[in-house]
């Protein structure tokens, strides 16, 4: 199998579905010609043409709107936000519109578009180019939220997500794009490469929405992470000695309640690490699902790791990124309560 | 698999709503058909609804002492084959149900009234009966505490539930812990210690009770209280107390209990029951209910005697129907009757209705004097206080006299004191010269 990175993983997954479905569609800003900022869509309109790949003005809300229009006449759009800051102009979009029509047309119009947007911190991109807004979409039923950690998750996910009658909110963690991310932002960046997870198939599968994955198993406490935080947690438990179980949840909504549920019983403790800001985060559904599900198994106070309550510094970016010292700490003391 | 929907009946009266008095089943049970599942009180009595169908609970709706609209869903049921309501139904997860036994705290006290499971009708009428008192929290185990009243021991839910699942009151149990948790190995070491090992060193001490029990009134309670209010926030209530010799009466009484075998035990009711018959013709304003919104007394012919019973969840009060047409035999065994079915649970409606005027007796607890609660919208209740001998001066001499003192309450609104004061007079010249009361 080829060794991919995300951003290969991801191009591989539009590739396939441009090609086995006549209805699936990409554009966004900059996606044609250029490829995408991340160059996520490279090569796709000279293999597809103008028709299938191609740029939109910069106006989200004007491409939302039209993915919505298109998903109502069976297309099956797949967009681009440049960064997810940029999304807030298309959440009308998909507040109102995309996330109702199948409810509000009672099943006669569905909007099956997939809305991809890198997110996150830990690239030096300041206030704008950093933000994790997945709880604003977590909260609006009718989307569904999917976050991958991996190349293969990704090329997997992403696949599914195209595949699904449901709009879909995709975001991609850029800090991982092109190699995972354990936090010590004073070691060399390990690519893909040499990461088991960029054994990507050339060809098509797909990873079920709303399916979690056990990436660390463990007896001691259990993490739940998404994203590039997966991979923090993943070195803060080595790094604390705690033997702690790690979930990738891979999809936020639907939430795999089950696996949740499993592990907590099982160990009695848990900590939750995101990197969006605190209040109103995701991590504190978490912390209630946890609660409602395990509470008499708890040994400990549900713990979240987060971001702060600020808008992301450019100066401070990793005093304010969850980082595995932050982490480690939390697995300390869950274990020691 | 089907669901199966049990809609609260309308239990009687045609009554709007229903208190739920008491659950006998709870979230996860298989029941069987006409298993006993829920006590509900309408204003009178309590019902036991028993299950239409076989199956598993999935939702009970309401806790003990909440109302519930007659017509509202009470149950839901998982039975086998076709059920009743649409497979949307709520998931049981997704509505509240009686809390289960775990999330209780381990010294959560069960209300009283709601307790029992069977128990008999409420009356409206009523006496003077202190109320049941609340009791502890049973199975407190351990003699000894290890922190100071008003600490409060810390552990996390899952050492809670397992002490809770051992019936280890946390209180008695030391924490090593972080800043003096409870650890699982805390109650491993008290468990093996058998429960009092930590604290072995203490000597026994009298020990400071401290906390507040929240008892919840309801049911029967609820009902007893309601009535009780209104009695006495309607009523302009007078007592007049009278003394009895009842040395002949006594005499009278133990002879025939003696000479009849196969007869009913007489007890001192039968011949009040009997002094009242004779008298209240001369007293119709006594006989008597009052209608005060309707501003009529409703005299009546008949004497329906209610006999304020006190029963393991409160007073009920049965009703001896026509009194005035039952000898003394007949009314000792109606009485005994009554009060056997009141205390069991099993009066009906029709015997726990209609009386006419009410007799109260705390029995040999009786005391000295009482102010018995008028059994509204009666107007007259007639106490029964201890019979004991006294020191009495007949004829210039200090003689020993059993004597009984009839403590009485009346409307004031409808019965003027003196008329009161010769009911009893007359009562009490019956009772003195008891071959009067076999006299037409």
């Amino acid at each position: 199998m080829p060794a991919m990175n995300m951003i290969q993983a991801l191009r591989s997954a539009m590739d396939i579905m441009l090609e086995r479905d006549p209805d699936v569609l990409v554009f966004g800003e900059d996606v044609g010609f250029f490829g995408g900022v991340f160059r996520c869509t490279e090569g796709l309109q000279q293999k597809y043409g103008k028709r299938r790949v191609f740029d939109s003005p910069i106006a989200e809300a004007g491409i939302v709107a039209t993915a919505v229009g298109m998903g109502a006449y069976g297309l099956r759009p797949v967009v681009e936000i440049q960064f997810a800051d940029y999304i807030y102009p298309a959440t009308d979009q998909l507040i109102s519109e995309a996330a109702r029509l199948r409810y509000r047309s009672a099943g006669d119009f569905t909007a099956p578009l997939t809305v991809r947007a890198p997110y996150g911190g830990g690239i030096f991109g300041g206030q704008t180019h950093s933000q994790s807004p997945e709880a604003i979409f977590t909260h609006v039923a009718g989307l569904k939220t999917v976050i991958p950690s991996t190349p293969y998750d990704a090329k997997g996910l992403l696949i599914a997500a195209i595949e699904d009658d449901d709009p879909v909110m995709f975001f991609e963690p850029k800090r991982i794009y092109n190699g995972p991310f354990d936090g010590h932002h004073e070691r060399p960046v390990t690519p893909w490469a040499k990461h088991p997870a960029s054994d990507v198939p050339d060809g098509y599968y797909t990873i079920p929405l709303g399916q979690a994955n056990v990436v660390r198993p463990g007896d001691a406490v259990t993490v739940l992470a998404y994203g590039t935080m997966v991979h923090v947690a993943l070195a803060a438990a080595e790094d604390s000695g705690v033997d702690a179980e790690v979930i990738d949840l891979r999809t936020l909504n639907p939430l795999d309640l089950d696996t949740i549920v499993d592990s907590v019983k099982k160990t009695g403790r848990c900590v939750v690490v995101h990197e969006a800001t605190r209040i109103g985060g995701f991590g504190g559904e978490l912390s209630a699902v946890v609660q409602e599900h395990c509470f008499y198994h708890l040994e400990a106070p549900v713990q979240r790791v987060t971001g702060w309550d600020t808008p992301y510094p450019h100066a401070f970016e990793w005093e304010y990124f969850p980082g595995p010292k932050r982490v480690a700490e939390a697995l300390r003391q869950a274990v020691e309560a | 698999m089907g669901l199966y929907s049990f809609k609260l009946p309308d239990v009687g009266e045609g009554t709007a709503e229903a208190e739920i008095a008491a659950w006998h089943v709870k979230v996860g049970d298989l029941v069987t058909e006409d298993q006993h599942l829920v006590d509900i009180m309408t204003d009178k009595a309590v019902v036991e609804i028993s299950s239409p169908v076989a199956g598993k609970i999935l939702v009970l709706h309401g806790d003990a002492g909440q109302m519930r609209p007659v017509g509202s869903t009470l149950i839901e049921f998982e039975i086998d084959g076709v059920g009743n309501a649409k497979a949307e139904a709520p998931k049981p997860a997704s509505v509240p149900a009686v809390a289960p036994a775990p999330a209780a705290a381990p010294s959560a006290p069960q209300a009283p009234v709601a307790a029992k499971a069977s128990e008999p009708a409420p009356r409206p009428a009523l006496t003077l009966v202190s109320p049941p008192v609340p009791t502890a929290p049973a199975a407190v185990t351990p003699a000894f505490a290890t922190r100071l009243a008003g600490d409060k021991p810390q552990a996390s839910p899952a050492v809670r539930q397992r002490a809770w699942d051992l019936g280890i009151e946390l209180q008695f149990v030391p924490g090593t812990g972080p800043a003096g948790r409870i650890t699982h190995a805390d109650l491993d070491a008290f468990v093996a210690a058998g429960g009092t090992t930590a604290v072995g060193s203490v000597q026994a001490r009298a020990l400071t009770r401290d906390g507040v029990e929240e008892i919840k009134v309801i049911g029967l309670r609820r009902k007893i209280a309601e009535k009780m209010q209104e009695a006495k926030r309607r009523i302009p209530h007078f007592s007049y107390v009278e003394e009895v010799d009842v040395t002949a009466l006594e005499e009278l009484r133990q002879h025939l209990n003696g000479e009849k075998k196969d007869r009913p035990k007489l007890t001192l009711l039968p011949f009040l029951l009997r002094a009242m018959v004779k008298a209240l013709p001369d007293f119709p304003q006594i006989n008597a209910r009052f209608d005060d919104d309707a501003g009529v007394v409703h005299r009546h012919a008949a004497v329906h005697a209610g006999i304020a019973t006190q029963t393991p969840s409160g007073l009920v009060v049965p009703v001896v129907a026509h009194a005035e047409a039952l000898d003394l035999w007949q009314a000792a065994a109606e009485i005994a009757r009554l009060a056997t079915a009141a205390r069991d649970g099993k009066a009906t409606r029709e015997e726990l209705s209609g009386s006419t005027i009410t007799i109260t007796s705390l029995g040999p607890m009786g005391g000295i004097v009482s102010t018995p609660v008028i059994n509204r919208p009666e107007v007259a209740i007639v106490g029964v206080n201890k019979i004991v001998e006294r020191p009495m001066v007949r004829g210039g001499q200090i003689v020993v006299r059993k004597m009984m003192n009839l403590s009485s309450s009346f409307d004031h609104r409808v019965v003027d004191g003196w008329d009161a004061a010769e009911f009893i007079q007359r009562i009490r010249g019956l009772l003195e010269q008891p071959a009067t009361l076999f006299m037409d």
